[in-house]
């Protein structure tokens, strides 16, 4: 029982504290009534207080973007809804949402990607990093604690047909957690927060303009070069922009 | 069935020579003395009183008429143990020109006995002017019961029928159909037909036709196959249709039917003239020659070309909906009077000929004042002679939500005929009723759920966005894969760890199994550590007891320590071993050796000495060992 008890406290002592604090309990509430009674401005105001508080719920970017449709601000609520994504992949308003509001985005860009590409990004973000990580973390223990086993009973062998089979799924299981960390962490996407943006053959004001496109456009971060980004689209047009001109999905 | 045939032959056996020695007797008849030019008449000879093995007599050249072997018939009969026989052979007689003609008697051959019919006359009249040509294939010239044909022989079966180079022309198999063009659904005839001029058996389908894109219904075939007589290239045939298959195409489009296989068995000997003698005898499709050995031969007509075309566009009704053939509508009301939540069936029956199973019900329009329901749906099939048909009945049932007058409008159903090539619309007629009120609230009828013809439609009114979650995540679930993931982390550290440090044990094991002085000289310090703690215990204590423990132990300890390290055996060694192995390791003067030695003369000095040892020599005796040990496992690890 004690132990039990050990447990349950270490697992409360990695919750953030936001769902005790009473204070953001209250600043929730009244942000949401703030949106119930269209005060959409303000509610803003406090869903963006919640969010550089408590930085990993999804909850207060889906909120937030919500308000931001509401005031018209569409770049500001593709951004939120992005991050709110990226912390609840699997929540369908976020979802709707998101693609509503790209709905209502001036500019539009076809994906001309492989069908592959295009297949591994939805497979990956069907889960958090963390979720695939534990996944991983939940195969190899299962790999070693076979190897402490074969230890214990000191009968068969370590490279058993039992562990060659965990082997493999752990194989596979890193090479999906590999092609997350690549696209969380090395293709870094961003959202173009101007209503118009230029991107240059460039990175300077002197090159000429490679193509215009709107606010709210999703696109993805190749290199950077003092303020300047470059950025590749969907359709597989490149240029450089300012990096004041968009906004990285972060959390 | 081998006894019956036993039998049967042992009965044979006993009556033949009876048979044989009663009186033999054949007489001739015609089925008319006067006829007109073309007409059939048919000559019978008739033998009784002898064994049915008798060779189908030869007509003599008839001038004037045209002659057709057409079959045999025996029979047997015992009557109050007096046994009679007799056999019919069957001629036709096609007259070619008018006049007054003697048919010559007829020799029939029993045994050593040539018997002689008597002559007959017959007169033939002009009448028909068209003479049926013997090239004219296919002709009928003698018919065994058979249905009527409501339907045109091919066209191909007017022409000469080709038979392939290297097949036998003696048996073949036509697939024909009664029309190569025709309406998408309207029905087609497709038969198989079989000529031979074996003794042959009809064994099934080899290879079943490949009719995709059709709609299929098989008309079954009657046990006795009928066939008849036909003459093709100049040579006799027994034809007999043995499948029949009713085709609606689905689909507009050119199409070829692979007809498939069939497979019969043929008498391997050869009957000469009497191959149609035994074929009309009871062996045809009845399995007469049993014990003959039989052959099988597979038949494949050739493939069959159709052209389907749509349904014309134009005139085409609304509520058309795929029916095509010749179809009649009748509806009936099961009441006019109800209460409101009450239900009242209207009931179509659609009857005709087509592909009454692909029928759907006709379209019931939108009633604002009541509920609407599928009832029972029945269909019946028959084929009638070559066509396909049936009923199909409709239940509709309708659920007045409203008190006051009302009625059922008219449902229209519509099909194409392919006769008049034009859509026919017929209409149920008005059903008025009369709806009184009632209290009684409406409850679904349970045999009606999920039938329901009407339902709204769940559409989307507007778009906009999801509204706001206002509920603050849970604690646990919330971070519940945090929580798992640091758990697992750290799990597996430990478990990595674990796993390590039992690898290395079991490394280790294995060496010192192999090599015992290093497990020795690996776990001395070990072992020595061990007993330095007992030896501390042994030196706090006052007790004299204790004290000669200490020293016997101490030495104990040293002589073990050094053993191990130098893989000596502990209970066999001397202490000038130790001195020689100590010298070998560290020279005469080290201060090792010196305090070994320092170390076993104040242990002898407490064993031999009769004043007590101070407390201090213990613990001098005690740092001596570690110190050894320390400096020992510096050199020699």
């Amino acid at each position: 029982m004690k132990r039990l008890a050990c447990f349950f406290l270490i697992a409360l002592s990695f919750a953030p504290a936001i769902c005790a604090g009473a204070d953001t309990a209250a600043l929730f509430q009244e942000a949401n009534t703030s949106y119930r009674t269209g005060d959409h401005a303000k509610a803003a105001e406090l869903y963006e207080s919640l969010t550089e508080q408590n930085p990993r719920v999804a909850v207060f970017y889906y909120d937030l973007a919500n308000a931001y449709v509401r005031l018209g601000k569409l770049s500001h609520a593709i951004l939120n809804y992005e991050k709110a994504l990226r912390l609840d992949p699997r929540n369908a308003d976020i979802r709707e949402n998101l693609r509503y509001t790209r709905g209502l985005l001036e500019y539009r860009v076809e994906d001309n990607r492989n069908w592959y590409l295009k297949a591994t990004e939805v497979v990956l973000k069907y889960a958090t990093e963390r979720e695939i990580y534990a996944v991983v973390l939940a195969v190899l223990f299962i790999f070693l604690t076979g190897g402490i086993l074969y230890f214990f009973s000191g009968r068969g062998t370590f490279w058993n047909p039992w562990q060659q089979f965990v082997f493999v799924v752990l194989l596979l299981t890193a090479f999906v957690a590999f092609g997350k960390q690549v696209q969380s962490n090395m293709i870094r996407d961003a959202i173009v927060m101007q209503k118009e943006c230029e991107a240059r053959y460039g990175p300077s004001e002197h090159d000429q303009v490679a193509f215009k496109m709107g606010e709210g456009i999703k696109v993805f971060v190749m290199d950077r070069r003092e303020d300047w980004s470059r950025v590749l689209l969907t359709n597989g047009e490149s240029g450089w922009v300012k990096d004041s001109d968009i906004a990285e999905v972060k959390v | 069935m081998r006894k019956i045939l036993l039998a049967a032959v042992i009965l044979w056996g006993v009556f033949a020579p009876s048979l044989q020695a009663e009186e033999v007797r054949v007489s001739a008849s015609v089925s008319k003395r006067s006829v007109q030019v073309g007409e059939e008449v048919r000559l019978s000879i008739r033998v009784t009183g002898q064994s049915m093995n008798l060779q189908a007599p030869r007509l003599a050249q008839l001038d004037g008429f045209e002659t057709y072997y057409t079959g045999r018939a025996s029979h047997i009969s015992v009557v109050n143990g007096v046994t009679s026989a007799n056999v019919e052979f069957s001629y036709t007689l096609i007259p070619q020109r008018a006049g007054r003609f003697t048919l010559s008697p007829v020799e029939v051959q029993a045994g050593q006995t040539t018997l002689r019919t008597e002559p007959l006359e017959i007169e033939v009249t002009g009448g028909q002017s068209q003479v049926p040509s013997t090239q004219a294939a296919p002709q009928r010239v003698a018919t065994q019961p058979s249905r009527p044909a409501p339907v045109a022989q091919p066209a191909d079966q007017n022409q000469t029928y080709a038979v392939s180079p290297g097949t036998d022309d003696n048996i073949f198999v036509q697939a024909w159909v009664d029309r190569k063009t025709l309406y998408q659904n309207e029905q087609m005839l497709l038969t198989y037909s079989l000529y031979t001029r074996y003794d042959t058996r009809y064994e099934g389908f080899e290879k079943e036709p490949e009719t995709s894109g059709f709609w299929i219904e098989e008309f079954p075939m009657d046990r006795d196959v009928p066939r008849e007589t036909v003459r093709m290239n100049g040579k006799r045939y027994v034809k007999a249709d043995v499948k029949k298959l009713a085709l609606f195409p689905t689909a507009p489009g050119n199409y070829t039917i692979q007809p498939g296989s069939l497979k019969v068995s043929i008498r391997e000997e050869q009957q000469g003239s009497n191959a149609f003698d035994e074929f009309f005898s009871d062996s045809f499709f009845t399995g007469g020659a049993f014990f003959a050995r039989r052959q099988n031969r597979l038949l494949s007509p050739p493939s069959i070309q159709l052209v389907v075309k749509p349904l014309p566009e134009n005139g085409k009704p609304a509520t058309f909906q795929g029916a095509v053939g010749s179809f009649r509508l009748s509806a009936t009301l099961d009441r006019d009077k109800v209460k409101q939540n009450e239900p009242v069936t209207l009931k179509m029956v659609i009857e005709g000929e087509g592909n009454i199973e692909t029928i759907t019900r006709p379209k019931v329009p939108t009633l604002t004042g009541f509920k609407t329901y599928d009832g029972d749906t029945n269909s019946k099939l028959f084929q009638t002679e070559n066509v396909i048909g049936g009923t199909k009945s409709f239940e509709v049932v309708f659920i007045p939500k409203e008190e006051g007058k009302s009625f059922i409008p008219p449902l229209e159903f519509s099909f194409f005929d392919p006769r008049q090539e034009k859509y026919v619309t017929l209409k149920t007629q008005n059903f008025p009723i009369q709806v009184e009120h009632s209290d009684q609230n409406f409850q679904m009828p349970q045999e009606l759920a999920g039938n329901a013809i009407f339902q709204k439609q769940v559409k989307s009114e507007g778009k906009d966005i999801r509204y706001i979650d206002e509920k603050l995540p849970e604690v646990f679930p919330a971070h519940a894969v945090d929580l798992v993931y640091t758990t697992l982390l750290w799990g597996d550290l430990l478990v990595f760890v674990l796993l390590l440090v039992l690898w290395m044990k079991d490394r280790q094991d294995r060496l010192f199994s192999k090599d015992q002085a290093l497990r020795r000289r690996k776990t001395a310090r070990g072992t020595a550590s061990v007993n330095m703690n007992k030896l501390k215990k042994l030196a706090n204590s006052s007790n004299e007891e204790d004290t000669a423990v200490f020293f016997a132990d101490l030495e104990k300890a040293m002589i073990q320590y050094i053993a191990d390290k130098w893989n000596l055996s502990t209970y066999g060694v001397t202490r000038q071993d130790l001195a020689e192995t100590l010298t070998t390791h560290f020279g005469a003067d080290s201060e090792l050796v010196k305090d070994v030695f320092a170390l076993y003369r104040l242990c002898d000095e407490f064993r031999f000495g009769k004043g007590s040892i101070p407390q201090a020599s213990k613990k001098i005796g005690l740092k001596i060992f570690q110190d050894t040990v320390n400096r020992i496992e510096k050199v020699r690890k």
